[in-house]
């Protein structure tokens, strides 16, 4: 014990004598150049485009890595990117829709292959139905894995195209035909894909090559291409599906795999942490970089708690996620970040059923057959839904800007058309105090259920979602508002929910879509007979046929106008009703400037080139 | 060197008697029952932890209505988990809302419970309600798994341990398979089948898949103490193999047994808190501890007391399970020394110096 | 009991089957592989519902497409081992073949640190039975076993991390915050060392000094933005456990180990210079490898230069002063890298993370800086998953020694002479190591299965995680793997603690 003490003391003294002499190197206050982003989900590949590695994650690298004809903003305009090309229609009768798309000249891969319209058919190789069937590459819609596992047949693009696209004599223009005019026509273009790497690569090289040996490679991709040579393009088709589906990329990794024509690179990854990629200095494609930027680095993470406090502790640059209340208000907190509210693209509805779903047994509840009862009980259900309430309570904590009410679920607020929309599409029936909706309400249980009253109420059996509290306190506030309009919600909570929307046994299920693409039809399938996601019972010719005309390339106007004559069908009938955007919070480091999340899922990745210090 | 304890004569070596005689003579003539109950009201921090939890579990028992069927017991508490009252914006810290209204200092104009003394969710249900209903969950929970583990395991154990061969050569390799089966696929099957009904379920499963160690560790006793002399000498006797069992090897095991289902129960509380974690455990709109605890990670910098009350709810649970575990472990263990105090010292050494 | 091995190994196919056929068609059940997909609007998604139909044979009724399953299985007997693929595209034998040596990584680390805090603490605990460190021990293990890790985990990465590196951009600390841990400290050992108020002042007062002095010298000299231990503090240090290692290992009366402590210790200070040169010229694991065994054959040599006799003791002694002593000069040198690696771009001045397995954008080739690097990330999880599980190591430990204690081959060891020295590790610790072996195989791989909640809170890619992605989303063969893999650890786990307990009590007889 003397011993342990007193050398105690000795070694006291003896470290600050060793300490003090030792030298103080000031810390490092170097500018950085380094910008980390989180992201939930592990990258599993750098080909997005098959239907194993369609991940959010995936896609966003390669937005990084390549850039084509438009790009859509933060507002879900689509932006045209004129350095990199342009595109008319050359053609546009009702039976004969073309469009020519022409590359400008002088634009290089990063290899410094220069680019032109060959590069933009691998498009079709990887859109069409027909080409894959008449190639021998194996039909899509079978059980076999046709030779281009591909995600995007089977489309609208498949659906509508004709005929080989064609390459003009310059090869820089390649022209499209389409048998009808399409919506939002401009969104199935051809993007660039360098195709003479899956040429070198199927040949099995496993590095770069000449320049010139790169274009001879592309001139054999087209004569395949032309010719339909099978076995070159399934050697090909090959390499496309399985050589990208890498985690792990360090100095030994085939840099063919890596030529693309946008701002970064990548240069490595390490499987499910991080992918880091460097400024591509061929660059020419696109928009100028702003120069300060040279690294992208992509951090994994899964839990949001812990990307909140890796964000706090400078280990990311940019954290997006959807927090709860308290986490957003912890990262206000922070005085290295800026927080950027903001919604994401889902939103939340409440549904009522109308009829059984197909293969489902028959549906004689509360809400049954359009018109009449079943119509009324819908909208007094629709009504007694605290739509504010909700919001207040469990949004604008959030999202300080959220709109109290959603008036339309076609579009968001904010969309061109938005204001003309919900003035005119009946929406306004279910806006107001709450307690005169709910006397509306109970005024329209009362014509079927006289007695109905807050003691004696009507009960409708109600599908809740499981193992998400915002949804949970939704359901417990609808429960206790509907009560006034004579309601009684017997929620049964499912933590496996999805596949339970169909059940007859459900009058009313609440869930979010989020839709993906900036398509006029994407709503259709939700309402109309057949539709996939038509789970409802749904059955009005009336409103198939208005939702039809949006198949069709329509302006604005006619949008809106379409729009607003199905969606008064919609709330005359009380089959849905909006109730809030998901929120979703970006909170970036505050030195770090240009960054604008999208509500759509490229979130925070559509405009790197804006991207400083 | 120190760490040993004793250097050459130190009271404790003349102790090393005179403690069994001080133990012994405590307990002479008085039955096993007795003596335990004796030992266990000794040991302070036992009955500490005894005594907080039976209050707990009186308050939150009471505060809350009880429906058993049609019977319906209301409870004191002015709120239940469905009210939804007006969310308090006054007097809350940096701009939060629903902050507890729980005082506890005298000077203070609002000493006392308040209207929301835990505070208040998102959107305005009495936390302290809330609170209260987690904890008879995660209490339900908690006893239910304790319980049917613990019949579980001592059964499967004696009788694996007592007959031996080939029946404990099954018994055990049930064990194995029940062992390679993980809790978590069997919560995410309740939670998608059970619905509702869910937290009673959970436990009667996890009960099912938490008796394995108690099952091996009661069949290392029974396997060790069937082999020793008094056994036999009962078996000579003509005693039946029920009677061995339960008058001769259960009362020997029963400390060891003990310790492990306070121990499963202590555990079984943090397992439901970590299913909940991970989204397996009990499903809002079900309360737990558990859920709250895991539901509310991350208010702990802006609204602390959503966090803080289930987590001292979980706390106080566990620690007095295990205090009370405690207690009984060494209130059973005949061998066990009772705790000597100072005064036993200086009674054995004056009597050690008479007897010098 | 070959025999008795051979049928529990010839019978583990069986309850593997069993439970394998259970798990496959609980998780059908329980989670829908294509449950996202069909609510999605995209266009991708029927053709993703056909491809993950085709590859996953979902077509294929649940108990049916076991056997699918189970036919890739037994392809092991003919050498084609197959887990099947995941539904991203990776097959589950290369996910398993990652996350295996993470587990690992994360566990073993964690877990030695755990048992060797745990034996010390409850070992104390058991010989100062009812003092107040034992009390103090006690509450502490209970409470710990009442703590939720996830807890536990967003406390330590607020306060170790979050706030540290905020400390360290400007490193000052507060009088009261020295107070208070000095406080704590002197509470600590003069608990430790208990006995009458004179002594329990006495201890607490030279702590209380002892850690206010060092604190202080580490503020004033601002060590932890450079730190290091120095010739002399090791040299200090050294000898300290030069005395300490001989003193539980062989007792101070034995003077040839005492002095063969003691110049092992010297010759630590001597090769202090030299191996900073071995280290920045040849840092390797080979080269540590390589400095551990000249460590060894010293300590042997010594061992006969001090005595002919009993030589085992001595060598030992002199062995673990050495490789004490030498790690302490391992550690001087990665503290050295402290401000190299701290200055990175990629640690940015942050240099504690809270999250990760490395700091992917660190590219060098610097061994001491990878190896700092990997420390760092070890530090957070390492210490939550201590926490959660010294608790049990205090417990059983104390427990097992207090059973044995109350023996009476203790009585009789201590009624023929031993010293009290002798008695506690030749007999009782002995004795109290077997029981504990046979936790430490169950806790060990029970932490590799069970780190589910530390690695997703921590980001760590491990078992557990893969388990997670196997159930969340709806990912059967991946979740098949992990569970599988689990099946067998447990099956041979238990199988493994029966020997020890057979082995340990020769009254047991295994399959009789």
């Amino acid at each position: 014990m003397k011993f342990t003490r007193s050398a105690k003391f000795a070694l006291a003294a003896a470290a600050s004598a060793a300490l003090a002499v030792s030298l103080l190197a000031p810390a490092q206050a170097a500018t950085r150049s380094t910008i980390v982003i989180h992201d939930t989900n592990s990258l599993t590949s750098f080909n997005s485009g098959t239907p194993d590695t369609n991940l959010t994650i995936n896609s966003k690298v390669g937005n990084l890595s390549g850039i084509g004809f438009l790009y859509i903003d933060n507002k879900k305009n689509v932006i045209r990117n004129t350095t990199f090309g342009n595109f008319k229609i050359v053609k546009n009768s009702a039976t004969d829709f073309r469009i020519a798309y022409t590359v400008n000249p002088g634009l290089v891969w990063s290899d410094g292959t220069p680019i032109n319209g060959v590069d933009l058919l691998m498009s079709h190789v990887l859109s069409s139905n027909k080409f894959s069937i008449d190639a021998g590459l194996g039909n899509p819609d079978s059980d076999d894995v046709p030779a281009f596992n591909s995600n995007g047949y089977g489309g609208t693009y498949s659906d509508n195209i004709v005929g080989l696209p064609v390459l003009s004599a310059d090869k820089m223009t390649v022209t499209l035909q389409f048998k009808q005019k399409i919506a939002n026509w401009d969104l199935y273009g051809p993007g660039p894909s360098p195709v003479h790497t899956l040429v070198l690569m199927a040949e099995g090289k496993k590095g770069l090559q000449s320049v010139k040996d790169n274009e001879a490679a592309r001139d054999r991709f087209y004569a395949a291409y032309t010719t339909k040579n099978t076995a070159v393009l399934k050697s090909m088709g090959k390499v496309w599906s399985e050589a990208y589906n890498i985690t792990e990329v360090n100095s030994s990794t085939n840099d063919l795999l890596f030529v693309g024509n946008g701002g970064f690179t990548v240069t490595s990854a390490v499987t499910k942490s991080s992918v880091t990629l460097k400024v591509n200095p061929k660059y020419n494609s696109g928009p100028k970089l702003s120069g300060t930027i040279d690294t992208v680095v992509f951090k994994f993470i899964a839990d949001g708690t812990a990307a909140a406090q890796a964000l706090a502790n400078g280990e990311l640059d940019i954290y997006s996620g959807q927090p709860t209340a308290d986490a957003v208000a912890a990262l206000k907190k922070l005085t290295n970040v800026n927080l950027i509210g903001g919604i994401n693209a889902c939103y939340e509805h409440w549904d009522t059923r109308v009829n059984a779903a197909p293969g489902q047994p028959d549906y004689n509840g509360l809400f049954k057959g359009h018109g009449g009862k079943g119509a009324d009980l819908r909208k007094a259900f629709l009504l007694a839904i605290p739509r504010q309430e909700i919001n207040e309570k469990l949004i604008v904590p959030i999202n300080p800007n959220a709109p109290m009410y959603l008036g339309s679920t076609f579009i968001a607020p904010g969309f061109d058309g938005y204001e003309r929309l919900v003035a005119n599409n009946g929406s306004s029936y279910y806006v107001g105090s709450q307690d005169a909706l709910n006397a509306k309400a109970l005024r329209l249980v009362r014509k079927y259920y006289p007695t109905a009253s807050a003691s004696n109420p009507v009960k409708v059996n109600v599908l809740v979602p499981g193992n998400n509290p915002r949804r949970a306190a939704e359901f417990a506030l609808a429960k206790a508002n509907a009560l006034k309009a004579g309601f009684d919600l017997v929620g049964d909570v499912q933590a496996s929910w999805s596949p339970k929307i169909q059940l007859s046994t459900y009058d009313a299920q609440f869930f979010a879509y989020c839709p993906s693409a900036v398509t006029q039809a994407g709503s259709n399938a939700n309402f109309q007979l057949g539709g996939g996601n038509n789970r409802n019972g749904i059955n009005l010719p009336q409103l198939d046929a208005i939702l039809n005309k949006l198949q069709l390339p329509l302006d604005n106007r006619a949008y809106i106008s379409t729009i607003i004559a199905a969606e008064r069908i919609i709330h005359a009938e009380g089959l849905t009703s909006g109730v809030f955007l998901h929120p979703a919070v970006t909170a970036v480091n505050k030195d770090l400037k240009g960054i604008k999340p999208s509500p759509l899922s490229d979130d925070v990745v559509w405009n790197w080139w804006e991207w400083s210090y | 060197m120190k760490l040993f304890g004793r250097k050459e004569k130190s009271t404790g070596e003349i102790l090393a008697g005179g403690e069994n005689a001080i133990a012994n003579k405590e307990v002479e003539g008085l039955s096993q029952g007795q003596i335990v109950r004796r030992r266990f009201f000794h040991h302070r921090a036992a009955v500490i932890a005894l005594v907080s939890f039976a209050s707990i579990i009186l308050f939150v028992m009471t505060s809350l209505d009880v429906k058993m069927g049609p019977i319906r017991i209301p409870g004191w508490w002015k709120w239940t988990t469905e009210d939804i009252p007006e969310l308090r914006f006054e007097d809350c810290p940096g701009g939060t809302t629903g902050c507890p209204t729980l005082s506890l200092d005298p000077r203070s104009g609002a000493f006392g419970m308040g209207t929301h003394p835990f505070g208040q969710d998102d959107i305005g249900r009495d936390y302290f309600a809330l609170v209260m209903n987690g904890t008879r969950r995660s209490l339900m929970i908690m006893f239910v798994i304790g319980a049917v583990s613990g019949f579980i395991g001592v059964v499967v154990g004696s009788i694996s341990g007592f007959y031996g061969k080939k029946v404990d050569s099954v018994l055990m390799r049930l064990v194995d398979f029940i062992q390679t089966v993980p809790t978590i696929i069997i919560a995410a099957v309740i939670g998608k089948a059970a619905g509702k009904v869910g937290p009673l379920y959970l436990a009667l499963f996890l009960g099912v898949l938490g008796w394995t160690g108690l099952a091996r560790l009661v069949r290392a006793q029974f396997l060790s103490l069937r082999e020793m002399e008094f056994v036999d000498a009962a078996r000579v006797a003509g005693a039946s193999n029920l009677r061995i069992t339960f008058k001769h090897i259960l009362p020997n095991a029963v400390g060891q047994i003990i310790v492990v289902i306070t121990l499963i129960m202590a555990g079984a509380i943090l397992t439901e808190t970590g299913l909940s974690y991970l989204g397996f455990g009990v499903v809002a709109p079900d309360v737990s501890l558990g859920l709250l605890i895991s539901q509310y990670e991350s208010s702990f910098t802006t609204r602390p007391w959503l966090f803080w009350w289930p987590g001292f709810f979980i706390i106080s649970i566990a620690l007095c399970v295990n205090f009370i575990g405690d207690g009984l472990r060494d209130a059973f263990d005949p061998r066990q020394r009772r705790r000597i105090t100072k005064r036993d010292r200086l009674q054995a050494k004056l009597q050690n110096k008479a007897g010098e | 009991m070959l025999r008795y091995i051979m049928r529990r190994i010839a019978l583990a196919p069986l309850i593997l089957f069993g439970s394998t056929f259970l798990v496959y068609n609980l998780a059908a059940y329980a989670n829908d592989p294509l449950g996202e997909l069909r609510l999605s609007t995209d266009d991708g998604a029927r053709q993703q519902i056909i491809a993950l139909t085709r590859d996953l044979n979902l077509d294929v009724p649940p108990p049916i497409r076991y056997f699918l399953w189970l036919k890739g299985i037994l392809g092991i007997f003919i050498g084609k081992f197959d887990l099947g693929n995941t539904r991203s595209a990776t097959t589950v034998w290369e996910e398993l073949a990652y996350a295996i040596p993470v587990s690992l990584r994360l566990v073993f680390v964690a877990t030695i640190t755990a048992l060797i805090i745990g034996l010390a603490l409850g070992i104390i605990s058991a010989l100062r039975q009812y003092s107040r460190f034992d009390y103090a021990m006690t509450f502490l293990a209970f409470l710990l076993f009442s703590l939720p890790i996830f807890w536990v985990a967003v406390l330590l990465k607020e306060f170790m991390a979050i706030q540290f590196n905020n400390f360290l951009s400007e490193p000052n600390i507060p009088i009261k915050w020295m107070i208070a841990f000095s406080l704590f400290t002197g509470l600590f050992w003069s608990s430790l060392f208990g006995g009458e108020r004179k002594r329990f002042w006495s201890v607490f007062g030279g702590a209380f000094a002892t850690s206010f002095v060092i604190l202080w010298a580490i503020d004033f000299t601002d060590w932890y933005l450079n730190p290091g231990l120095g010739i002399i503090l090791i040299a200090l240090l050294s000898v300290g456990i030069a005395f300490g290692v001989t003193a539980i290992s062989t007792g101070l009366s034995n003077a040839a180990a005492k002095k063969a402590a003691l110049t092992m210790a010297g010759l630590a200070v001597v090769w202090y210079y030299p191996a900073q040169w071995i280290f920045n010229n040849f840092g390797s694991y080979f080269t540590i490898f390589i400095l551990i065994s000249l460590i060894v054959l010293t300590g042997l040599g010594l061992s006969r230069v001090y005595s002919k006799i009993d030589r085992g003791p001595i060598a030992r002694t002199a062995i673990i002063t050495g490789i004490l002593s030498g790690f302490l000069i391992l550690v001087d040198r990665i503290m050295q890298s402290w401000n190299d690696y701290s200055g990175t771009d990629a640690v940015n001045g942050r240099p504690v993370p809270t999250y990760g397995q490395r700091k992917d954008q660190l590219v060098t080739e610097d061994f001491w800086l990878n190896n700092l690097d990997i420390i760092m990330h070890l530090v957070l999880p390492t210490l939550a998953l201590i926490l959660i599980s010294v608790a049990g190591w205090i417990r059983y430990t104390r427990g097992a020694l207090l059973e044995v204690l109350n023996q009476d081959y203790i009585r009789t060891a201590r009624a023929k002479g031993l010293n009290e020295r002798e008695v506690i590790t030749r007999h009782a610790l002995r004795n109290t190591m077997l029981p504990l072996s046979s936790l430490f195989v169950g806790e060990f791989l029970g932490l590799i299965s069970g780190a589910v909640i530390t690695e997703r809170v921590f980001g760590w890619q491990g078992m557990g995680t893969l388990f997670l992605r196997g159930v969340n989303g709806g990912d059967p063969n991946l979740l098949m793997g992990v569970t599988l893999l689990f099946a067998v650890l447990t099956i041979f786990g238990n199988l493994l603690s029966d020997l020890v307990y057979s082995l340990l009590d020769p009254r047991i007889r295994l399959g009789k």
